[in-house]
């Protein structure tokens, strides 16, 4: 039912601070903007969730329509969309990454 | 598949202004990495530019022509 992936989501989004969706897992991404937005976060050493859509049309659906963004990877941090490594790169060559993911893990 | 030159007119047909440039990442013409300039991103966030270049390309990659795209976007350096 849309209701519970709307709760499931919502709740996946609050309890991980970086969280990315995707297709495959984080030891096994099956796509290759999945794998570089795992790369990108690894980085920082910050823990980050992968949650895998991949198959589960109802979700990549309901969260296409949230964010209005079609694509996976979606990346939400601190419970707020940021899109895919497309916005993280232009964001971190601005040095506006760092501070964000120090302010999202210092909000005890 | 598409071509280059198909996929920068459906951009194009969506922001007239837009410089694009279009480069076929793997040779397979289907991931691509898509180079957008317009005047039309002005004051707009990363993430509306992405959206109005995924906008206009929501035909091919919803049938699968496009199966991925990496989206730069710029706005032209005031002349």
């Amino acid at each position: 039912m849309a209701q519970s992936i709307a709760d499931e989501v919502a709740e996946e989004i609050k309890k991980n601070k970086i969280l990315i969706y995707g297709k495959g897992t984080k030891t096994q991404p099956q796509c290759g903007f999945t794998m570089e937005t795992i790369q990108f976060f690894a980085k920082y050493g910050q823990p980050f969730e992968v949650i895998n859509v991949l198959g589960n049309n109802e979700k990549r659906e309901y969260l296409s329509k949230l964010t209005n963004w079609p694509t996976l990877p979606k990346v939400f941090i601190d419970g707020t969309f940021y899109g895919d490594t497309d916005i993280l790169d232009e964001m971190e060559r601005k040095g506006e990454v760092k501070p964000l993911l120090d302010a999202a893990f210092n909000q005890k | 598949m598409i071509t280059k030159e198909t996929l920068a007119n459906y951009i194009r047909r969506a922001l007239p202004d837009a410089d694009v440039t279009v480069t076929d990442k793997t040779g397979m013409m289907d991931h691509f990495i898509v180079r957008v300039v317009s005047n039309q991103f002005k004051d707009k966030s990363l993430l509306d530019r992405n959206r109005l270049v995924y906008q206009a390309l929501s035909e091919p990659m919803q049938d699968g022509r496009i199966h991925a795209a990496e989206i730069k976007t710029d706005v032209p350096n005031p002349s």
